[in-house]
């Protein structure tokens, strides 16, 4: 149901999606039958010359019978609904998949914008090839990224909404996520927790690469940094 | 409407023996019924405020750059500035002065048949910090560096380091109005307990207390029960914003996420805080205009404590993604979606009360059934954020938003508009004109669906809170966005220009409209044996109560309505 | 009762319509744009080191202008570790649309005709006396009076606080402010910067500037 707004682009979308559609249509559900009860009561008794209303005190058991069934029956949704949170909650934020061409990345938030530092030609983290970029976060398709997220000032939160995945930035920790990319293209990059008055100011953009390009990406890029990095 | 009860008593007003001067009346008055209107008249006043502030950063987002009429350019500090603000008034200084101390007040003693609360001089007292903390808030809006813009949330280190937000006396100020707010509320929380404890008419037993006098006194218990963390957390905020102590500085060894938990841990029984009350009102309309016993009394109160209870064991929801273990959140899911079975089941009861009903619409009723209609959509929206799957993508998105407002709305809105309609007879002792209530509801609660549904497709879409322009992000410039944008927008002005038709009844009323009678629901709770409206000690002889408050069509009764005071 | 409320009710109301008085303008009106600098810059717009916003005051027009179409197009401020930058690049964004150069053109003129605010000094360690030696390289923009060469897109030093002097020279030196090859001024001052030995040197030689402004200010006691 999200992805005819929004593209889905990561592994966990699909999950998170399904979510989404299952809560939607078993609520709705509930919802429109509720709604329609109400109305229709409200249409079926209105005030008639000559008939009185009935006296009903709702204490008996073949009465509360009419609420407490329904109420058993939102249990059992309830049940369910817990069940696939919970599956879909453990794929994206305790599960943590390793795969040997793993990458990590790291994301810093900062006022009012987001740091990310891209491993270099030899595929680590803090060497002197790392790519550092503002708001441009480049990745390829269909490898499995760690992010390292992390904020130099207050919070953030790193919101990728074609990936479905959202984690706030918390100034003196390290939080390890993950995400595999499904889909090329080029989408936003959100900080969704208040950050100051240029929260609304640092959007960001995610590139999703094919290995070609994002070779050629990172070849045309790590040596402008390797001399940053020398000159810092 | 007939005028059939014998209450025993003289019109005259027994108790005022003389007028007093302008500061004993409106500064040192005790009576109940004062304070109710004081906090009735401030709470509202607030929520003009609010809706300005609305009408202010709407017109932003729908038109980027516009010179808001009224306003001026929103620059980006200004717009957060007018949402943190928004936010905090609409919940702190309207929806609980409205719907817990102005109603609290009015309603508890004439409704079990006392003279004035237990703790008169508290009362006051909690007025008195109430006006206190408002205003320190509107001086907050006009010091160097301008009001605070860190969200009606606060979370540290935006709101503990002043380099971080920029606003160092506004955020002093905030927080300090805040917890000033809080104080009120703790004293007036006390008094409403007391009195439906202790004062109680004769003969009025536990189950005979009108269901909205119960609904008050467990607000004001869940309320007493977790506003402490927050007053503690907003002294240490302050401290460590002016004094440089280090709780929430994750530099310094302290846990910005602390924080979150010690908010959360009152800002979510503070949503049934407010429900309650509204609740409360709801039952007692619709049995009125029903004419029909409340459905199941013992499962309404047991579903409102059982609520107020869960409620304590849910906070964590608003922190999925916040950083905390996530194992916790298995937990949290749990207790969130659990507390789907009490809220259902009180929305069950009332569609229940309907069946066999002899229904009428007048505004009150209007009021009461679109709560009811639109509480149950901010109800199922909550299963997707209770969901910690589908939370992670929907946290802080505008689906959030209009799930809140969903029940903010009905709760503090409709709920106080139901209430002001319904009382207003013994409120000030004349009628509110029907025709223009109802041309006011249904230009409030149309407009009022055409703002927020448009809001839960963009939150769906990926739009997120508290972004001053959305044409920043390419992919939320699409023109569908935008229009729908624009829709809510245009939606918010109507809906606001609607209140006009409010205000003009109501002061058109209050001076001009048919004198009230008793009575004139024909209803059986004890208020309405009152002189509209009641003098000062309500009573001239206290009534005596001899069953519940919803004896509404009982068989073998000529009226269909039966008085708690009739003794047969 | 009911009417003593209505008057209540009726003051409230009046003064929030005294608060949302209609302000109209006609085109880009700097002074309301300039709302959001002064969250950082002050009401004043004499800079305010908690927030690392510098002194805007006593700056030509041409220069502030400049400095802000450098941002707004991201060849200032860009560098991962431009704290304030980093800052000033997102609010520059906040100029957005066809109107947003004729906004900043705006903005700027308003701040431009700001009365001069003198910034206290934040240290005092700094020696002039050495500080002159290592001006001479300043000067040819400059000019020896610091007073700046619009022909060479050198400000006046001589109004601008100290500390955000030496936070300059340190992020020009580090190439935090000049990473951008194509902010031909920039990469001009990270040569100049880095002339200079150590921080003592950047603080005698702000010194020394800060006397060239005394002698000039001979009407303003020397701080």
């Amino acid at each position: 149901m999200i992805e005819r707004l929004l593209p889905a682009a990561s592994t966990s979308a699909t999950e998170i999606d399904f979510l989404f559609s299952l809560i939607f249509w078993l609520v709705g559900f509930w919802f429109v039958l509720s709604e329609a009860i109400f109305f229709g009561l409200i249409l079926r008794f209105r005030k008639r010359e000559g008939r009185k209303a009935q006296y009903v005190t709702g204490e008996l058991q073949s009465e509360k019978r009419w609420i407490t069934v329904p109420h058993l029956l939102v249990l059992v949704c309830d049940v369910f609904i817990v069940f696939f949170a919970v599956r879909a909650w453990h794929q994206v934020k305790q599960d943590l998949p390793t795969a040997p061409t793993q990458q990590v990345v790291r994301v810093e938030g900062a006022q009012w914008a987001w740091i990310f530092t891209h491993p270099g030609p030899d595929g680590k983290l803090d060497s002197a090839d790392d790519i550092r970029k503002v708001n441009e976060l480049h990745v390829e398709v269909d490898r499995l990224y760690h992010f390292q997220l992390t904020s130099r000032d207050v919070l953030h939160s790193f919101s990728v909404p074609v990936f479905r995945l959202k984690q706030d930035a918390i100034p003196g920790r390290v939080i390890t996520g993950w995400f595999q990319p499904t889909k090329t293209g080029e989408h936003d990059v959100q900080c969704a927790e208040i950050c100051g008055i240029g929260h609304g100011l640092m959007p960001a953009r995610i590139h999703i690469e094919t290995s070609e390009q994002h070779a050629a990406w990172i070849a045309a890029n790590s040596t402008v940094s390797v001399a940053a990095v020398a000159g810092r | 409407m007939a005028e059939t009860i014998p209450v025993g008593h003289a019109p005259e007003h027994a108790h005022e023996h003389h007028e007093p001067g302008f500061v004993a009346k409106y500064l040192w008055s005790t009576d109940h019924k004062m304070i109710a209107m004081q906090y009735l008249f401030t709470g509202s006043a607030m929520a003009l405020l609010g809706g300005f502030f609305a009408y202010v950063f709407r017109s932003q987002l729908a038109f980027p750059g516009m010179s808001v009429p009224g306003f001026g350019l929103v620059s980006p500090n200004e717009y957060n500035a007018l949402i943190t603000n928004h936010g905090a008034i609409m919940i702190f200084w309207f929806a609980m002065p409205v719907l817990i101390a102005a109603f609290g007040n009015f309603l508890i003693p004439l409704m079990i048949g006392a003279d004035d609360m237990a703790f008169p001089k508290i009362n006051r007292l909690s007025y008195q910090i109430f006006l206190l903390s408002v205003l320190v808030l509107f001086v907050s809006f006009f010091v160097e560096g301008g009001a605070f813009g860190g969200a009606w949330t606060m979370y540290p280190p935006l709101s503990a380091t002043a380099e971080y937000n920029q606003t160092p006396l506004g955020t002093t100020l905030f927080v300090t109005a805040v917890a000033l707010e809080f104080v009120a509320f703790l004293m007036g929380g006390i008094n409403f307990v007391v009195t439906a404890m202790n004062s109680r008419a004769p003969g009025m037993r536990m189950y005979d207390i009108p269901i909205v006098v119960w609904m008050i006194v467990l607000a004001s218990i869940i309320f007493m029960a977790s506003v402490g963390p927050l007053v503690a957390g907003a002294v240490m905020l302050l401290f460590d914003h002016n004094l440089g102590t280090a709780f929430f500085d994750p530099k310094r060894g302290g846990d910005p996420v602390l924080w979150q938990h010690l908010f959360w841990f009152f800002g979510h029984p503070e949503v049934y805080v407010v429900l309650l009350p509204a609740v409360g009102i709801v039952a007692e309309i619709i049995t009125v205009f029903a004419r029909k016993k409340l459905f199941a009394y013992k499962t309404v109160l047991y579903t409102a404590f059982g609520t107020g209870v869960l409620s304590f064991t849910v906070w964590a929801h608003h922190q999925f993604i916040a950083g905390i273990d996530p194992r916790m959140a298995n937990v949290f899911t749990i207790t969130t979606l659990l507390i789907s079975v009490p809220v259902a089941e009180m929305m069950f009861v009332y569609i229940a009360t309907l069946y066999g009903g002899s229904i009428t619409l007048e505004t009150p009723m209007l009021w009461a059934l679109s709560f009811i209609a639109t509480f149950l959509i901010g109800g199922v929206t909550g299963i997707f954020l209770g969901a910690s799957g589908t939370d992670i993508y929907l946290h802080d998105t505008y689906f959030v938003l209009a799930h809140f407002h969903y029940t903010f709305v009905p709760i503090a809105v409709i709920g106080t508009f139901a209430g002001v309609t319904f009382w207003f007879p013994k409120m000030f002792g004349r009628m509110l004109d029907d025709r223009l209530g109802k041309i006011h509801f249904w230009g409030t609660v149309i407009p009022f669906n055409l703002i927020f549904i448009p809001l839960f497709v963009l939150g769906v879409a990926g739009e997120h809170r508290r972004i001053w322009d959305f044409t920043q992000f390419p992919e939320l410039s699409a023109p569908w966005m935008r229009d729908l944008d624009k829709l809510a927008t245009l939606s918010l002005w109507v809906m606001l220009s609607f209140q006009i038709v409010f205000l003009v009844n109501f002061f058109w009323s209050l001076r001009r409209g048919p004198k009230a009678p008793k009575n004139p629901w024909a209803s059986n709770t004890l208020e309405w044996t009152a002189d509209s409206p009641p003098p000062h000690g309500n009573w001239k002889e206290l009534p005596t109560v001899y069953r519940g408050p919803y004896e509404y069509s009982v068989p073998g009764r000529e009226q269909d309505y039966w008085p708690q005071n009739v003794p047969n | 009762m009911g009417a003593t409320f209505s008057r209540t009710l009726g003051a409230a109301l009046a003064l929030a319509a005294l608060a949302a008085a209609p302000v109209q303008a006609e085109g880009p009106d700097g002074a309301e744009l300039f709302q959001l600098c002064a969250q950082c810059h002050g009401a004043d717009a004499g800079g305010r080191e908690l927030f690392l916003a510098p002194n805007l005051t006593g700056l030509p027009e041409w220069y502030l202008l400049g400095q802000l179409r450098n941002f707004h197009a991201g060849l200032r401020g860009m560098h991962p570790d431009d704290t304030p930058g980093l800052r000033m690049f997102a609010m520059a964004r906040s100029f957005a649309g066809a109107l947003a150069d004729a906004e900043m053109q705006a903005v700027v003129a308003y701040i431009a005709k700001l009365p001069v605010a003198v910034p206290e000094p934040t240290f005092t360690d700094g020696d002039p006396a050495k500080g002159a030696a290592f001006y001479q390289v300043c000067t040819a923009c400059h000019g020896a009076d610091g007073k700046g060469n619009q022909a060479l897109n050198a400000p006046p030093l001589t109004a601008e606080s100290d500390w955000y002097l030496l936070s300059s020279l340190e992020r020009y030196k580090s190439g935090v402010r000049s990473s951008d090859p194509r902010n031909a001024n920039a990469q001009l001052m990270r040569g100049m910067a880095a002339t200079l030995p150590d921080e003592q040197a950047m603080k005698d030689v702000i010194a020394y500037i800060r006397s060239l402004g005394a002698a000039q200010a001979s009407a303003q006691p020397a701080p």
